[in-house]
C-alpha cells in the first residue's frame, strides 16, 4: 500500500526533540553500530527514513523505537551528527502522543508551557479539593494527623487513591489497545496466531521486573539507575494502594521498611539521574527534553514530600504534617495523571508489552508465516 | 642510391620494452644490416642524454638518415624528428619502429617478441632508406576572430580577444545577448544574481572598439584553413564577408523537451513546468501556479532527460546544484511552502557544491527523496479529498516504499541537450559531434577547447554540459591558444601532405568527396582537383582514392611502404 507523504513531520518531531534527522544520509552505520537492532527489527536507520520522507503511517505502526534503550552507539558512529538515537527517544514520545485519544499526550509534548500548565492546573485543583473536604467532609482540624479525625482520614485517601489509579489506568489501557492495534494490526505487521500470545505471555513480567534487555547494554550504569527509580517507585506503588492504612496510622515495622528502601532507591536513583542530565554525562543525556526534565524533577520531588511528611509526623508535628501531605498528594494526582497516560511514565506499560511484541513478530517471521516486511511483498524491502 | 650511413637507436624505456624485448641482440643484429652504421641501446632515448646521444652521432659518424626503435610515432616522433634538426640533416629523415605498444606492451613470450621487434626494425630501416628532405612551410595569421554566440561563453571569449587589441565579429542569432545565463534568476552555489554578472559584460561588448556584435545573425560559411579563413554571415541586412584566422564556437545547448516523458505530464498537466519557466518566475519574484494561487507543496523533480536510458544518458551537470537553489529560493519567496526534491543521486561535486548541499539540507530543509534510476515517477492529478493539486506516485529508493507525494507544483529541471542544428553547425565548420550530438574536443583531457580543425575552437556548453565557470574557463583557454597564434604572427604547416600531380589529374573529384577535412578544392576552369597542404591532415584517404594513381602522398610514397612491407616479410 502506497504511503503518504506528510511534509510537515519532521518539523513536527522537533518539538519532540528530534533536530537532526535531516542531516542523516543513510550510510547504515546506527543499524549496524546498534548490539539490539537484528532481523526482523532493523533500526535506527529506517525509522530515521521514514521520517525524514514524512511517512507518518509507517512511523505509528513501527515497533523499533521501543526496542532502543538509547545506549548512544549509534550517536557516536553517525558520521553526519544525525543523532539517531536522540531520534527514537523523540520517536518514543510522538508514539506516546499518537497512542493517546484525547490529544493531551501531543498537547504537552508540544511545549514546556503546556506541560506546566496542565501539571500547575491539576495540582491547584487536587490542593484546593484536598482542603476543601478536610475542612467539610474530614476531620476539619489541621492539627489532627492520625485516626478517624484526621484532616484527611486514612479510608478517605485509600479511596482518593482507587479512584485516580483506575482513571489513571483506563486511560493507559486504552493507550495499549490502540499500541496493539497499530503495532500487530497495522499495514507491515506480520499476523501472529491467538496460541502465541498465550505462551509467551510470561515474558511480560519478565520484562517489566528486570528490564533484562536494557541489562545487555554495554554500560550497565543506566540500568541500575533505572532499576533502582522503578523498583522504589513500585515497592511504594504497592504500598499505598494495599498498604495505606499501615502507613499513614502507627508504624509497622515491615511496611516502613520497605517505604524506606523504596524511598532511598527513588532518592538516589533520581539524583544520579539528574545529575547526569545536568552535566550531560551520558550521551542519552546530552540533550534533555522538557518532559525529561519534568518527569525526573517530579518525581523527586514527590520522593521528597513524602520523605518530609513522615518525618513531621514521626516529629509530633501534625499541622506541618498534613500540609506537607496536602502538597505531596497534589504533586501525586499531578504527576500520575499527566505522566502515566500521557507522558513518560506510560513507557511503564508500553516498553514490556513492545518486548512481547517484538518477540511475537520475530517469531512470526521466523516460522515463515509472514514475510520480512510483514504483510509487504518480500522485495519491497530496501536495504537496512 | 648514394651510399647511406643509418643510425640505429633501440630504446629500453626502462624496463618496458627491455624486460620482454632484448633489445641487445636487436641492436646487435641490425648493424650488420645494409647500410647500418651504427646501433645502440639506451635506458630512456627521450631522455636528454639519449636525444644528444642521437645527435652526436650525427656530427661524429655523418649518419644520413636515422631510425629510433621505442615507443609509439605519437608519442616522440616530434622529440627525435628535433635530435636530427640538432644534428643537422632534415627531420623527415626519420623513421620509427614501435616495438613498445606494438610489442613489448601486447606479448608476454620474449623470444616472439624479440622476432617481431626485429622485424618491425628492419621495416624501418629499409623504408628510411627512401625518405625524402621535406621542408615545413608558413602561412600568415589573420588576427581577426570571429566567435559564434553570445552566451556567457562567447562574451568572455570577445572581451579578452578585444581587450588584447584584435579585432573581433560576435555573431548572435538571437535578438540580445546573453543566452542561456540571460534566462536565470540566481545562480548556484553562491546564489549570485545572473543577470548581475551579465549587465558589465554586456553593456563592454556593446561599446567595445573591436568588438562588432552581428545581432539576428548566423554563419552560412567557413572556408579556407587556420589563419587564413573566409566567413560568409547572414545578417538582416544582407550576406557579409570577411577574414578570420580564427573561430570561437560558443553556441551553448538547449534545454531537453520534458514533454518526451509521458509520466510527468509536461504540457497537459498545467502546474508541471521546467526550470526555465521556475526561472522566469523567479526573476518576476512571484512563484504561483497557473491558477495564480501560492503552492503549498512544491516537487522539485531531478535528472529530467538526463541519466535516462530513453533519453540521454549523461549527466547534465548543473541541475543538482540548481535544484537546491530553487529549495532555497522558493523557501524565501514562501516560507510556509513544504519542498521536496526527488532525485536518483545528489552529485554536489566542485567548489563551494558540498557546502551548499549540507547548508540546504540542515537549514533549508528540503524533504529528499530518491527514486531509481530506471523507473520514473509519474504525476497525476489529486482527488478532491487530498489538500494538494497532484499527487506523484513514485517508488522511493532509500525506504523501498511506495510514496504519494502530495504537490501543488512540480518543476522539472530539464537537463542540457545539442542544439537541434549542431549537425548543420559542425558540417559548416568541418568539426565532429560524438553520439550525443556534442562537438568533440581534439582531446577530451590534453586538448579541450580544440577541435580536429585547426583554428576552430569550441567552449562553454556546446562541448557538453558545463556551468557558468567551466564555460568562461574555456572561453579564455580558447582565446589563449588564439593569441599565442597571433603573437606568431605566422603559422607553420607541417610538412608531410598530399598533392594532386596536375598534368595527369583527370578531374573525376572522386578525391574530393572522400577527403575529411574539406582540404580538396576542385578548379573548374582547369578541370582538375587541387589539395590545400595547409588544410590536408596527410590521412592518405585521396591517394588511396584515386583511380589514376597520381595524388602523391608525401612521406607516405609507394616505394616508401614498398620498401617496409618487403622488410617485414
Amino acid at each position: 500500500m502506497s504511503v503518504r507523504v506528510n511534509p510537515r513531520l519532521i518539523k513536527e518531531l522537533e518539538d519532540f526533540g528530534a533536530e537532526d534527522v535531516s542531516k542523516c544520509y543513510h550510510c547504515g552505520n546506527c543499524s549496524a553500530a546498534c548490539p539490539f537492532s537484528d532481523d526482523p527489527v532493523i533500526f535506527p536507520r529506517r525509522a530515521m527514513r521514514y521520517l525524514q520522507m514524512g511517512a507518518s503511517s509507517r512511523l505509528r505502526t513501527t515497533l523499533s523505537p521501543w526496542l532502543c534503550y538509547y545506549c548512544g552507539e549509534c550517536s557516536e558512529q553517525c558520521p553526519r551528527g544525525a543523532e539517531p538515537g536522540e531520534t527514537m527517544m523523540s520517536l518514543r514520545r510522538w508514539l506516546t502522543s499518537q497512542y493517546d485519544i484525547t490529544g493531551i499526550s501531543s498537547w504537552m509534548y508540544r511545549s514546556w508551557q503546556n506541560q506546566i500548565l496542565f501539571m500547575v492546573l491539576l495540582a491547584v485543583l487536587t490542593g484546593v479539593g484536598l482542603v476543601y473536604y478536610g475542612f467539610n467532609f474530614g476531620g476539619g482540624s489541621l492539627s489532627v494527623y492520625e485516626g478517624e479525625q484526621a484532616f484527611l482520614p486514612h479510608h478517605f485517601v485509600h479511596i482518593f487513591d482507587w479512584v485516580m489509579g483506575g482513571v489513571i489506568f483506563t486511560l493507559l489501557g486504552i493507550n495499549m489497545l490502540r499500541m496493539w492495534y497499530f503495532l500487530m494490526r497495522g499495514d507491515t505487521a506480520r499476523p501472529v496466531p491467538l496460541g502465541s500470545y498465550i505462551s509467551s505471555i510470561f515474558l511480560l513480567p519478565i520484562h517489566f521486573l528486570t528490564q533484562k534487555r536494557f541489562s545487555e547494554c554495554g554500560n550497565k550504569q543506566p540500568w541500575k539507575m533505572h532499576m533502582m527509580i522503578m523498583f522504589g517507585y513500585t515497592i511504594m506503588l504497592v504500598l499505598i494502594v494495599f498498604f495505606l492504612p499501615l502507613m499513614q496510622e502507627g508504624y509497622n515495622f515491615a511496611a516502613h521498611f520497605f517505604g524506606y528502601l523504596a524511598s532511598a532507591g527513588l532518592l538516589i536513583g533520581l539524583t544520579w539521574a539528574l545529575r547526569g542530565r545536568l552535566n550531560k554525562t551520558l550521551t542519552f543525556q546530552q540533550k534533555s527534553h522538557h518532559s525529561d526534565w519534568v518527569f525526573t524533577g517530579m518525581l523527586l520531588f514527590l520522593a521528597v514530600t513524602g520523605v518530609i511528611q513522615h518525618v513531621l509526623h514521626r516529629m509530633g508535628l501534625p499541622y506541618a504534617a498534613n500540609l506537607a501531605y496536602i502538597v505531596h498528594l497534589s504533586g501525586v494526582v499531578c504527576f500520575e495523571v499527566s505522566q502515566v497516560p500521557f507522558g513518560k511514565w506510560a513507557h511503564l506499560a508500553y516498553r514490556p508489552l513492545a518486548m512481547y511484541y517484538a518477540h511475537l513478530q520475530k517469531e512470526s517471521w521466523a516460522a515463515g508465516v509472514a514475510t520480512y516486511d510483514g504483510k509487504l511483498p518480500a522485495t519491497s524491502g530496501a536495504a537496512d | 642510391m648514394a651510399e647511406e650511413r643509418i643510425g640505429v637507436y633501440v630504446c629500453c624505456c626502462g624496463t618496458n620494452i627491455a624486460k620482454v624485448v632484448d633489445v641487445e641482440s636487436l641492436a646487435e643484429e641490425m648493424k650488420d644490416l645494409q647500410g647500418v652504421s651504427i646501433a645502440r641501446t639506451y635506458k630512456y632515448m627521450c631522455s636528454n642524454p639519449g636525444q644528444q646521444m642521437i645527435t652526436d652521432d650525427i656530427k661524429e659518424h655523418n649518419l644520413t638518415r636515422v631510425v629510433v626503435s621505442a615507443c609509439s610515432p605519437r608519442m616522440h616522433e616530434n622529440t627525435f624528428r628535433k635530435a636530427l634538426d640538432r644534428g643537422g640533416i632534415n627531420p623527415y629523415m626519420l623513421e620509427m619502429a614501435n616495438i613498445r605498444e606494438q610489442c613489448s606492451w601486447i606479448h608476454e613470450d620474449p623470444q616472439e617478441a624479440t622476432a617481431k621487434a626485429k622485424d618491425l626494425a628492419r621495416g624501418a630501416i629499409q623504408r628510411v632508406k627512401y625518405h625524402d628532405s621535406l621542408a615545413s612551410r608558413t602561412a600568415k595569421m589573420c588576427p581577426a576572430t570571429v566567435v559564434l554566440g553570445g552566451g556567457v561563453a562567447g562574451l568572455s571569449a570577445a572581451l579578452e580577444l578585444a581587450d588584447s587589441g584584435q579585432q573581433v565579429y560576435l555573431v548572435e542569432r538571437a535578438d540580445q545577448l546573453g543566452g542561456n545565463v540571460a534566462r536565470l534568476d540566481l545562480t548556484a552555489p553562491y546564489l549570485d544574481s545572473a543577470r548581475d554578472m551579465l549587465k558589465d559584460r554586456i553593456a563592454r561588448v556593446m561599446r567595445h572598439e573591436n568588438i562588432r556584435v552581428m545581432m539576428q545573425s548566423e554563419i552560412v560559411e567557413l572556408k579556407g584553413f587556420v589563419g587564413n579563413f573566409t566567413s560568409k554571415v547572414k545578417t538582416p541586412a544582407g550576406e557579409e564577408e570577411f577574414e578570420v584566422g580564427s573561430v570561437v564556437i560558443c553556441t551553448g545547448f538547449q534545454e531537453f523537451d520534458a514533454s518526451k516523458i509521458k509520466q510527468y505530464g509536461y504540457g497537459k498537466l498545467p502546474d508541471v513546468i521546467t526550470s526555465i519557466e521556475l526561472e522566469a518566475m523567479l526573476r518576476k519574484g512571484k512563484v504561483v501556479t497557473k491558477s495564480g494561487k501560492r503552492p503549498g507543496h512544491v516537487t522539485i523533480l531531478h535528472c529530467v532527460g538526463s541519466r535516462d536510458p530513453e533519453q540521454h544518458s549523461y549527466c547534465s551537470r548543473v541541475c543538482c546544484m540548481t535544484g537546491l537553489k530553487y529549495a532555497n529560493e522558493i523557501k524565501s519567496a514562501i516560507p510556509e511552502v513544504d519542498v521536496a526534491n526527488l532525485y536518483i543521486d545528489m552529485l554536489a561535486f566542485g567548489k563551494g557544491c558540498e557546502d551548499f548541499y549540507k547548508k540546504t539540507a540542515e537549514e533549508t530543509k528540503p524533504m529528499f527523496l530518491m527514486h531509481a534510476k530506471d523507473k520514473h515517477p509519474s504525476i497525476r492529478l489529486a482527488g478532491p479529498k487530498d489538500d494538494s493539486s497532484m499527487i506523484i506516485d513514485v517508488k522511493e529508493q532509500l525506504s523501498g516504499e511506495d510514496l504519494e507525494i502530495p504537490t501543488d507544483l512540480v518543476v522539472l529541471l530539464v537537463g542540457m541537450e545539442a542544439r537541434d542544428d549542431s549537425e548543420q553547425v559542425a558540417r559548416l565548420l568541418s568539426i565532429s559531434r560524438d553520439k550525443d550530438g556534442w562537438f568533440i574536443e581534439s582531446h577530451p583531457k590534453l586538448d579541450p577547447v580544440a577541435t580536429t580543425t585547426d583554428g576552430v575552437y569550441i567552449a562553454g556548453a556546446c562541448s557538453s554540459p558545463k556551468d557558468i565557470p567551466e564555460s568562461i574557463s574555456q572561453a579564455r583557454a580558447a582565446v589563449a591558444r588564439i593569441l599565442a597564434m597571433i603573437a606568431n604572427e605566422v603559422i607553420t604547416v607541417d610538412a608531410v601532405y598530399s598533392e594532386v600531380q596536375d598534368k595527369l589529374c583527370s578531374g573525376c573529384r572522386i578525391c574530393n568527396s572522400v577527403c575529411p577535412y574539406s582540404a580538396i578544392e576542385y578548379d573548374a576552369e582547369k578541370k582538375k582537383s587541387k589539395i590545400i597542404s595547409e588544410v590536408c591532415k596527410a590521412c592518405g584517404c585521396c591517394a588511396a582514392a584515386c583511380p589514376s594513381g597520381v595524388i602523391y602522398a608525401r612521406h607516405f610514397t609507394d616505394e616508401q611502404v614498398y620498401a617496409q612491407i618487403e622488410a617485414l616479410l
